[in-house]
Protein backbone atom coordinates (compact mmCIF):
# COMPACT_ATOMS: atom_id res chain seq x y z
CA UNK A 1 0.00 0.00 0.00
CA UNK A 2 1.60 3.21 -0.64
CA UNK A 3 2.08 5.88 2.15
CA UNK A 4 -0.11 8.18 0.83
CA UNK A 5 -2.85 6.17 1.32
CA UNK A 6 -2.19 4.77 4.59
CA UNK A 7 -1.46 8.27 5.61
CA UNK A 8 -4.81 10.03 4.16
CA UNK A 9 -6.32 6.41 6.55
CA UNK A 10 -4.28 7.94 9.45
CA UNK A 11 -5.51 11.73 9.08
CA UNK A 12 -9.77 10.26 8.88
CA UNK A 13 -8.98 8.00 11.82
CA UNK A 14 -7.68 10.91 14.26
CA UNK A 15 -11.14 12.79 12.26
CA UNK A 16 -13.15 9.50 13.50
CA UNK A 17 -11.42 9.35 16.94
CA UNK A 18 -12.40 12.72 17.52
CA UNK A 19 -16.37 12.25 16.83
CA UNK A 20 -16.64 8.38 18.30
CA UNK A 21 -14.33 9.64 21.22
CA UNK A 22 -16.64 12.50 22.36
CA UNK A 23 -19.72 10.33 21.34
CA UNK A 24 -18.18 7.70 24.30
CA UNK A 25 -17.53 10.18 26.36
CA UNK A 26 -21.49 11.94 26.50
CA UNK A 27 -22.60 8.41 26.41
CA UNK A 28 -21.03 7.18 29.51
CA UNK A 29 -21.52 10.85 31.21
CA UNK A 30 -24.87 11.64 30.48
CA UNK A 31 -27.29 9.13 30.88
CA UNK A 32 -30.26 10.47 29.21
CA UNK A 33 -29.08 11.46 25.78
CA UNK A 34 -29.85 7.99 24.57
CA UNK A 35 -26.84 6.50 23.45
CA UNK A 36 -27.31 2.76 24.46
CA UNK A 37 -27.80 -0.68 23.51
CA UNK A 38 -26.55 -1.37 19.46
CA UNK A 39 -25.56 2.16 19.28
CA UNK A 40 -23.17 2.22 21.81
CA UNK A 41 -21.93 -0.98 20.56
CA UNK A 42 -21.49 0.45 17.36
CA UNK A 43 -19.94 3.32 18.22
CA UNK A 44 -17.30 1.67 20.25
CA UNK A 45 -16.07 -0.42 17.59
CA UNK A 46 -16.14 2.09 15.25
CA UNK A 47 -13.20 4.35 18.12
CA UNK A 48 -11.50 0.99 18.66
CA UNK A 49 -10.79 -0.01 15.30
CA UNK A 50 -9.93 3.88 14.42
CA UNK A 51 -7.97 3.65 17.88
CA UNK A 52 -6.22 0.55 16.25
CA UNK A 53 -5.13 1.69 13.30
CA UNK A 54 -4.05 5.12 14.28
CA UNK A 55 -1.68 3.94 16.92
CA UNK A 56 -0.60 0.88 15.17
CA UNK A 57 0.38 3.16 12.00
CA UNK A 58 1.91 5.62 14.72
CA UNK A 59 3.96 3.10 16.34
CA UNK A 60 5.26 2.06 12.59
CA UNK A 61 6.32 5.06 11.62
CA UNK A 62 8.51 5.72 14.85
CA UNK A 63 10.04 2.47 13.96
CA UNK A 64 10.80 3.16 10.02
CA UNK A 65 11.98 6.15 11.71
CA UNK A 66 14.99 4.41 13.80
CA UNK A 67 15.27 1.66 11.87
CA UNK A 68 14.96 2.73 8.10
CA UNK A 69 16.43 0.08 6.13
CA UNK A 70 13.49 -2.47 7.77
CA UNK A 71 10.82 -0.80 7.04
CA UNK A 72 9.39 -3.10 4.63
CA UNK A 73 9.37 -5.57 7.54
CA UNK A 74 8.22 -3.06 10.07
CA UNK A 75 5.28 -2.58 8.25
CA UNK A 76 4.59 -6.54 8.04
CA UNK A 77 5.08 -7.09 11.98
CA UNK A 78 2.67 -3.93 12.56
CA UNK A 79 0.31 -5.33 10.75
CA UNK A 80 0.23 -8.67 12.18
CA UNK A 81 0.53 -7.79 15.64
CA UNK A 82 -2.08 -4.92 14.65
CA UNK A 83 -4.47 -7.67 13.69
CA UNK A 84 -4.19 -9.90 16.76
CA UNK A 85 -5.00 -7.04 18.84
CA UNK A 86 -7.77 -5.64 16.92
CA UNK A 87 -9.43 -9.28 17.03
CA UNK A 88 -8.68 -9.32 20.52
CA UNK A 89 -9.98 -5.97 21.67
CA UNK A 90 -12.73 -6.45 19.69
CA UNK A 91 -14.11 -9.72 21.28
CA UNK A 92 -13.33 -8.11 24.87
CA UNK A 93 -15.01 -4.87 23.58
CA UNK A 94 -18.53 -6.86 22.45
CA UNK A 95 -18.54 -9.10 25.86
CA UNK A 96 -17.84 -6.27 28.17
CA UNK A 97 -20.66 -3.92 26.53
CA UNK A 98 -22.99 -7.45 26.54
CA UNK B 1 36.36 50.56 14.20
CA UNK B 2 35.72 48.44 16.46
CA UNK B 3 38.50 45.52 16.62
CA UNK B 4 38.54 42.52 19.13
CA UNK B 5 40.06 39.37 19.80
CA UNK B 6 38.05 36.24 19.41
CA UNK B 7 38.43 32.79 20.44
CA UNK B 8 37.82 30.34 17.46
CA UNK B 9 37.26 26.66 18.60
CA UNK B 10 37.29 24.66 15.24
CA UNK B 11 36.61 20.72 14.93
CA UNK B 12 39.49 19.04 13.85
CA UNK B 13 38.67 15.38 12.38
CA UNK B 14 41.01 13.33 9.70
CA UNK B 15 39.22 9.89 9.58
CA UNK B 16 42.34 8.72 7.51
CA UNK B 17 44.65 9.24 10.99
CA UNK B 18 42.74 10.31 13.74
CA UNK B 19 40.77 8.12 15.86
CA UNK B 20 38.56 10.78 17.25
CA UNK B 21 37.69 14.01 16.57
CA UNK B 22 39.14 16.92 18.52
CA UNK B 23 38.69 20.72 18.34
CA UNK B 24 41.49 23.26 18.13
CA UNK B 25 41.90 26.66 19.55
CA UNK B 26 42.84 29.86 17.62
CA UNK B 27 42.45 33.44 18.36
CA UNK B 28 41.40 36.00 15.69
CA UNK B 29 41.32 39.65 15.30
CA UNK B 30 37.52 40.53 13.85
CA UNK B 31 36.28 43.84 13.13
CA UNK B 32 32.93 44.90 12.46
CA UNK B 33 32.83 43.66 8.86
CA UNK B 34 35.32 39.86 9.25
CA UNK B 35 32.63 36.97 8.40
CA UNK B 36 33.82 33.50 9.74
CA UNK B 37 34.99 32.59 6.59
CA UNK B 38 37.34 35.46 6.63
CA UNK B 39 38.56 34.18 9.63
CA UNK B 40 38.74 30.49 9.06
CA UNK B 41 40.63 31.79 5.90
CA UNK B 42 43.26 33.40 8.62
CA UNK B 43 43.37 30.57 10.64
CA UNK B 44 44.32 28.23 7.55
CA UNK B 45 47.28 30.88 6.25
CA UNK B 46 48.13 29.71 10.65
CA UNK B 47 47.72 26.01 9.53
CA UNK B 48 47.47 24.93 6.28
CA UNK B 49 46.51 21.71 7.28
CA UNK B 50 42.73 22.77 8.59
CA UNK B 51 40.21 22.11 5.48
CA UNK B 52 37.15 24.38 4.49
CA UNK B 53 35.35 24.37 1.85
CA UNK B 54 34.21 27.71 0.00
CA UNK B 55 34.02 29.16 -3.73
CA UNK B 56 32.40 32.67 -3.98
CA UNK B 57 32.40 34.42 -0.52
CA UNK B 58 28.94 36.02 -1.07
CA UNK B 59 26.15 32.84 -0.14
CA UNK B 60 25.84 32.76 -3.79
CA UNK B 61 27.49 28.92 -4.10
CA UNK B 62 26.16 27.39 -1.03
CA UNK B 63 29.73 25.71 -0.29
CA UNK B 64 30.36 27.07 3.10
CA UNK B 65 27.71 25.92 4.87
CA UNK B 66 29.07 24.58 8.54
CA UNK B 67 27.77 24.35 12.22
CA UNK B 68 28.60 28.08 13.81
CA UNK B 69 27.63 28.14 17.29
CA UNK B 70 25.55 25.12 16.94
CA UNK B 71 23.46 26.54 14.63
CA UNK B 72 24.06 25.72 10.82
CA UNK B 73 24.97 28.36 8.91
CA UNK B 74 27.03 29.85 5.69
CA UNK B 75 30.38 31.03 6.91
CA UNK B 76 30.46 33.88 4.29
CA UNK B 77 27.42 35.38 5.53
CA UNK B 78 27.93 35.00 9.39
CA UNK B 79 29.42 37.63 10.70
CA UNK B 80 31.55 37.43 13.46
CA UNK B 81 30.73 40.24 15.20
CA UNK B 82 27.12 40.17 14.85
CA UNK B 83 27.19 36.17 16.99
CA UNK B 84 27.67 38.58 20.00
CA UNK B 85 30.04 35.76 21.56
CA UNK B 86 33.52 35.75 22.56
CA UNK B 87 34.10 32.23 21.76
CA UNK B 88 32.71 31.05 18.42
CA UNK B 89 32.50 27.27 17.72
CA UNK B 90 32.75 26.50 14.12
CA UNK B 91 31.94 22.57 13.37
CA UNK B 92 31.17 20.38 10.32
CA UNK B 93 27.48 20.20 8.91
CA UNK B 94 25.55 17.61 11.12
CA UNK B 95 23.40 14.52 9.36
CA UNK B 96 26.97 14.57 6.56
CA UNK B 97 29.85 12.47 6.52
CA UNK B 98 33.09 14.06 7.58
CA UNK B 99 35.50 14.05 4.77
CA UNK B 100 37.97 16.14 6.95
CA UNK B 101 37.80 19.04 9.25
CA UNK B 102 35.05 21.22 8.11
CA UNK B 103 34.39 19.43 4.90
CA UNK B 104 31.39 16.80 4.52
CA UNK B 105 30.41 14.38 1.72
CA UNK B 106 27.75 15.67 -0.18
CA UNK B 107 27.30 12.79 -2.29
CA UNK B 108 24.51 11.40 -0.58
CA UNK B 109 22.44 14.73 -0.34
CA UNK B 110 22.73 15.10 -4.44
CA UNK B 111 21.98 11.82 -4.97
CA UNK B 112 18.58 12.27 -3.00
CA UNK B 113 17.71 15.74 -4.71
CA UNK B 114 18.94 13.63 -8.43
CA UNK B 115 16.18 11.05 -7.53
CA UNK B 116 13.44 13.61 -7.49
CA UNK B 117 14.54 14.62 -11.10
CA UNK B 118 15.35 18.24 -10.52
CA UNK B 119 14.46 19.57 -13.81
CA UNK B 120 11.58 20.48 -16.54
CA UNK B 121 10.37 17.18 -17.80
CA UNK B 122 8.40 18.10 -21.07
CA UNK B 123 7.32 15.41 -23.45
CA UNK B 124 7.80 17.30 -26.28
CA UNK B 125 11.60 16.36 -26.88
CA UNK B 126 11.97 17.97 -30.56
CA UNK B 127 11.41 20.93 -29.30
CA UNK B 128 13.76 20.66 -25.72
CA UNK B 129 16.40 19.76 -28.32
CA UNK B 130 15.75 22.28 -31.39
CA UNK B 131 13.93 25.24 -29.26
CA UNK B 132 11.50 27.22 -31.68
CA UNK B 133 10.39 29.68 -28.94
CA UNK B 134 9.83 30.24 -25.56
CA UNK B 135 6.96 28.25 -22.10
CA UNK B 136 4.93 30.94 -21.70
CA UNK B 137 4.59 31.78 -17.89
CA UNK B 138 2.70 34.52 -16.52
CA UNK B 139 3.53 36.05 -13.09
CA UNK B 140 1.15 34.45 -11.12
CA UNK B 141 2.26 31.26 -12.69
CA UNK B 142 5.89 32.14 -11.77
CA UNK B 143 5.15 32.97 -8.35
CA UNK B 144 3.24 29.46 -7.68
CA UNK B 145 7.11 28.12 -6.70
CA UNK B 146 9.22 31.12 -7.16
CA UNK B 147 9.59 31.83 -3.17
CA UNK B 148 11.02 27.84 -3.07
CA UNK B 149 13.41 28.48 -6.05
CA UNK B 150 16.20 30.40 -4.53
CA UNK B 151 17.59 27.29 -3.10
CA UNK B 152 21.75 27.08 -3.65
CA UNK B 153 21.91 23.64 -1.86
CA UNK B 154 24.26 24.38 1.09
CA UNK B 155 22.81 21.84 2.99
CA UNK B 156 21.94 23.54 6.02
CA UNK B 157 18.13 22.81 5.66
CA UNK B 158 19.60 19.08 5.72
CA UNK B 159 21.78 19.38 9.04
CA UNK B 160 18.94 20.88 10.90
CA UNK B 161 16.58 18.31 10.17
CA UNK B 162 15.58 15.96 13.10
CA UNK B 163 14.11 13.47 10.43
CA UNK B 164 17.22 13.31 8.71
CA UNK B 165 19.36 12.80 12.18
CA UNK B 166 17.06 9.67 12.98
CA UNK B 167 16.47 8.28 9.51
CA UNK B 168 19.14 8.95 7.13
CA UNK B 169 16.96 6.98 4.06
CA UNK B 170 15.02 10.20 4.48
CA UNK B 171 14.91 12.48 0.92
CA UNK B 172 15.45 15.05 3.23
CA UNK B 173 13.80 19.25 3.09
CA UNK B 174 16.06 20.34 0.38
CA UNK B 175 15.00 16.89 -2.02
CA UNK B 176 11.37 17.82 -1.27
CA UNK B 177 11.59 21.52 -1.45
CA UNK B 178 12.95 20.96 -5.09
CA UNK B 179 10.01 18.53 -6.21
CA UNK B 180 7.35 20.59 -5.18
CA UNK B 181 9.24 23.14 -6.89
CA UNK B 182 8.77 21.61 -10.12
CA UNK B 183 6.00 19.62 -9.88
CA UNK B 184 4.39 23.19 -9.61
CA UNK B 185 6.56 24.76 -12.35
CA UNK B 186 3.72 25.30 -15.08
CA UNK B 187 6.24 24.26 -17.74
CA UNK B 188 6.63 20.83 -16.04
CA UNK B 189 4.91 17.61 -16.66
CA UNK B 190 6.85 15.11 -14.92
CA UNK B 191 4.55 15.58 -11.69
CA UNK B 192 3.28 12.18 -11.38
CA UNK B 193 6.66 10.87 -11.88
CA UNK B 194 8.08 13.27 -8.61
CA UNK B 195 5.35 12.21 -6.95
CA UNK B 196 5.64 8.17 -6.93
CA UNK B 197 9.37 9.21 -5.51
CA UNK B 198 8.23 11.50 -2.63
CA UNK B 199 5.52 9.46 -1.90
CA UNK B 200 7.03 6.96 -0.57
CA UNK B 201 8.23 5.15 2.90
CA UNK B 202 11.20 7.83 3.46
CA UNK B 203 9.21 10.77 1.36
CA UNK B 204 7.30 13.50 2.42
CA UNK B 205 5.07 11.66 4.77
CA UNK B 206 8.65 11.35 7.32
CA UNK B 207 8.47 15.13 7.69
CA UNK B 208 6.84 16.12 11.36
CA UNK B 209 7.12 19.49 10.60
CA UNK B 210 9.72 20.64 13.58
CA UNK B 211 10.43 23.35 10.81
CA UNK B 212 13.90 23.57 11.75
CA UNK B 213 14.89 23.73 7.80
CA UNK B 214 13.02 26.76 7.42
CA UNK B 215 14.38 28.24 10.46
CA UNK B 216 18.03 28.06 8.80
CA UNK B 217 18.11 28.17 5.25
CA UNK B 218 20.38 31.41 4.66
CA UNK B 219 18.14 32.09 1.49
CA UNK B 220 15.00 32.38 3.18
CA UNK B 221 13.19 29.54 1.34
CA UNK B 222 10.67 27.56 3.34
CA UNK B 223 11.43 23.99 2.67
CA UNK B 224 8.74 22.98 5.76
CA UNK B 225 6.18 24.97 3.74
CA UNK B 226 7.18 22.74 0.48
CA UNK B 227 6.58 19.44 2.24
CA UNK B 228 3.27 20.83 3.54
CA UNK B 229 2.43 21.51 0.20
CA UNK B 230 3.62 18.45 -1.59
CA UNK B 231 1.47 16.20 0.97
CA UNK B 232 -1.53 18.51 0.16
CA UNK B 233 -0.76 17.78 -3.87
CA UNK B 234 -0.53 14.39 -2.99
CA UNK B 235 -3.82 14.23 -1.08
CA UNK B 236 -5.47 16.24 -3.86
CA UNK B 237 -3.99 13.75 -6.32
CA UNK B 238 -5.58 10.86 -4.26
CA UNK B 239 -9.43 12.66 -3.75
CA UNK B 240 -9.67 14.78 -7.10
CA UNK B 241 -7.06 14.46 -9.06
CA UNK B 242 -4.15 16.83 -9.37
CA UNK B 243 -4.62 19.10 -12.42
CA UNK B 244 -2.48 22.31 -13.31
CA UNK B 245 -2.12 24.90 -16.22
CA UNK B 246 -0.35 23.76 -18.70
CA UNK B 247 2.19 26.14 -20.54
CA UNK B 248 1.89 27.24 -24.52
CA UNK B 249 5.04 28.12 -26.78
CA UNK B 250 5.16 31.56 -28.05
CA UNK B 251 7.08 31.05 -31.05
CA UNK B 252 10.28 33.30 -31.25
CA UNK B 253 11.02 35.10 -34.68
CA UNK B 254 14.88 34.25 -34.63
CA UNK B 255 13.95 30.44 -33.59
CA UNK B 256 11.05 30.07 -36.32
CA UNK B 257 14.26 31.49 -38.83
CA UNK B 258 16.29 29.42 -37.91
CA UNK B 259 13.68 26.32 -38.14
CA UNK B 260 13.39 27.51 -41.76
CA UNK B 261 16.95 27.50 -42.47
CA UNK B 262 17.18 23.67 -41.15
CA UNK B 263 14.15 22.78 -43.64
CA UNK B 264 15.83 24.44 -46.68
Amino acid sequence: MKESNLMILHYATALILIVTGSIHLMANNIPDIGIHGPLYLANMLIFVSALMYHAMNGVRVILIELVPTRSRAISYIILVIGVIAYLYIVSLVITLVR
Amino acid sequence: MEERWILFKVFRYNPKVDKFPHWDGFRVKVDRGTTVLDALLRIKEEDPTLAVRYSCRQSICGSCGMMINGKPRLACYTRVLSLGTDMVEVAPLKNFRIIKDLVVDFSDFFKKERSIYPFIIRSDAEEMMNPTGAYKQTEEELLKYLEFADCIECGCCYAACPTTATDPLYLGPQALNKAYRFIMDNRDEGAKLRLSVVDSDHGCWRCHFAASCSNVCPKGVDPAKAIQFLKGVIMREKVIGFKKEGTSLIKMPHCVQKEDQRSE
